[in-house]
């Protein structure tokens, strides 16, 4: 028990360390809070001109839209893994990880807290922009749903990071593929526009990844837009993929870990 | 790893007549449950087919021993410290604490065994430097209840208290050095892998690195020392090594 507290310490202490290290840029607040704000902005206005079949109104695409550009700053956090791995590496902070008794693997975990706490608060504020700027209309009796669906979300988005860190330890620049993925999933994955419009074959494509599915359960429960299935299977679509993918992913880092302090390459960067 | 306080500073010429006692006999590596630190039979390429920059590399630690290794640039210290600390794994061979090595268990493995790597890597230029000791605590997992106690001491330890609030990319090279070797103590382990330690230190931060080792030493810990020449630290070692091509000759 004690040993498990003491590792939890670690995990907040590793959460504690990215915070300050995050406020002691003070500038990256604000350009954080301009982007969110004109982001709003632009897909406000793109919405006046949306008179199609698939949207009741402009508004309707507008709250469709905002859910989207929500789920992509959870998917770029949930991405900047490797890239702060990669600072790691660099500074060669990662060799101090590695060898303490805490450990690289759980290190690495532990760097996903603040990005993904962060994340959550950055969907969270722009759905508010959303409001408060161009009145945009939450539904409020299931708005609180939303949370528990968000965490499942993010658990089921985790090992894309942990799989892009794993990459980033053999390769050295992890980084280099997740920008294209990250586009390729904001196709697949519905994020500014409904995945009914793609080639059949893509849209079976959005379905073998958790981030459609995510964002139409956030959606459905934020905005009311409908759904297609049930929210409870779509959660479980959910769940099976964090059951499925976080040990994967664990195991995959694991190995990559063990590859590169066998070929020695762990301390190259 | 014990719980005890750090003790109190070792004068210099008290650690000299203490090791006094202790044999420079080169030791069996074969019984490597009696040995703080054993590297055995430790052969290490880059590439295949490359010269060996370790080969069938044989050494052991007696409890309570200062060991020096020294050689040219690229003779191998520091590809035999980062097998030591279970950074790197060998080709061949192995490297046990206590007859355990970092394959069997890891978690055991470097809670006993502590490395300072040259150069002025390995710090987080954004935290404070008590911030950075905390830090390193945790990820020692340091029981909840030891973690300001150390932090505090090892701050005292290294004469790190007026800059206990400084953010690490604000200090000189030389307190850097200072605060990478109180985090390389401060989890008080029992073996200390020590790779150019006195890069960048002024005397007073030489001096007070010698006291850690004096400290470690008189509670049967293990320090191995790597630097290109022993002549440039007022230190009496137990055992002088030379690697050469990969092998290491007493010297």
């Amino acid at each position: 028990m004690s040993d498990l507290l003491t590792a939890g310490h670690a995990f907040l202490a590793v959460m504690r360390r990215d915070l300050t290290v995050y406020l002691s840029y003070r500038t990256r607040l604000v350009s954080q809070a301009l982007t969110s704000v004109f982001s709003v902005t632009l897909f406000y206005y793109v919405s006046r001109l949306v008179h199609v079949s698939g949207f009741r109104s402009p508004n309707s695409y507008f709250g469709f839209v905002v859910v989207g550009i929500s789920m992509v700053s959870v998917m770029y956090s949930c991405f900047s893994i490797p890239e702060l791995l990669r600072q790691e590496l660099v500074a060669g902070t990662f060799d101090r990880l590695l060898l303490s008794p805490f450990g690289a693997v759980r290190s690495v975990i532990a760097m996903t807290i603040f990005p993904v706490l962060y994340s959550f608060i950055l969907a969270a504020t722009t759905l508010a922009l959303g409001c408060v700027l161009f009145g945009l209309h939450l539904h409020w009796s299931t708005v609180p749903l939303s949370v528990p669906a968000m965490a499942l979300a993010l658990l089921a988005f985790l090992p894309f990071g942990l799989l892009f860190a794993a990459l980033t330890v053999v390769v050295k620049q992890g980084s280099v593929g997740t920008s294209w993925v990250i586009a390729l999933l904001s196709i697949v994955g519905g994020l500014y526009f409904p995945v009914s419009l793609l080639p059949h074959w893509v849209g079976t494509a959005a379905k073998l990844q958790p981030f459609t599915a995510a964002t139409s359960v956030l959606r459905h429960l934020l905005v009311g837009s409908s759904l297609g299935e049930s929210p409870g299977s779509a959660l479980a679509k959910l769940a099976l993929f964090t059951v499925v993918l976080v040990p994967g992913s664990i195991f995959v880092l694991s190995r990559a870990i063990s590859f590169g302090q066998r070929r020695g390459t762990i301390i190259e960067y | 790893m014990t719980s005890s306080s750090i003790e109190a500073p070792v004068p210099a010429a008290a650690l000299g007549e203490r090791r006094a006692n202790v044999a420079p006999a080169a030791l069996q590596v074969n019984d490597s449950d009696a040995f703080p630190l054993a590297i055995k039979n430790v052969t290490k390429r880059w590439r295949k087919g490359q010269a060996a920059v370790l080969d069938n590399l044989d050494l052991a630690l007696a409890p309570g021993t200062l060991t020096w290794v020294g050689g040219r640039n690229g003779a191998g210290k520091t590809t035999m410290l980062r097998i030591a600390a279970g950074l790197i794994e060998p080709e061949q061979g192995c490297a046990e604490v206590w007859g355990v090595s970092a394959r069997e268990n890891r978690l055991r493995y470097q809670a006993l065994v502590s490395f300072l790597p040259a150069g002025d890597r390995g710090l987080y230029a954004r935290l404070t430097v008590r911030r950075q000791l905390e830090f390193c605590a945790r990820i020692s997992m340091m029981p909840h209840s030891q973690v300001h106690r150390s932090v505090e001491e090892a701050i005292d330890a290294f004469d790190l208290r007026e800059l206990a609030d400084r953010r690490v990319d604000r200090m000189s090279m030389g307190q850097r050095q200072r605060l990478r070797i109180a985090m390389t103590f401060l989890p008080r382990p029992e073996t200390v892998l020590l790779d150019e330690p006195l890069t960048s230190l002024d005397g007073e931060g030489t001096a007070l690195l010698l006291q850690a080792v004096g400290q470690l030493l008189s509670r049967d810990g293990v320090v191995l020392w790597c630097s290109p020449s022993s002549e440039d630290v007022d230190l009496t070692f137990d055992t002088h090594w030379l690697i050469d091509r990969g092998r290491l000759t007493p010297l």
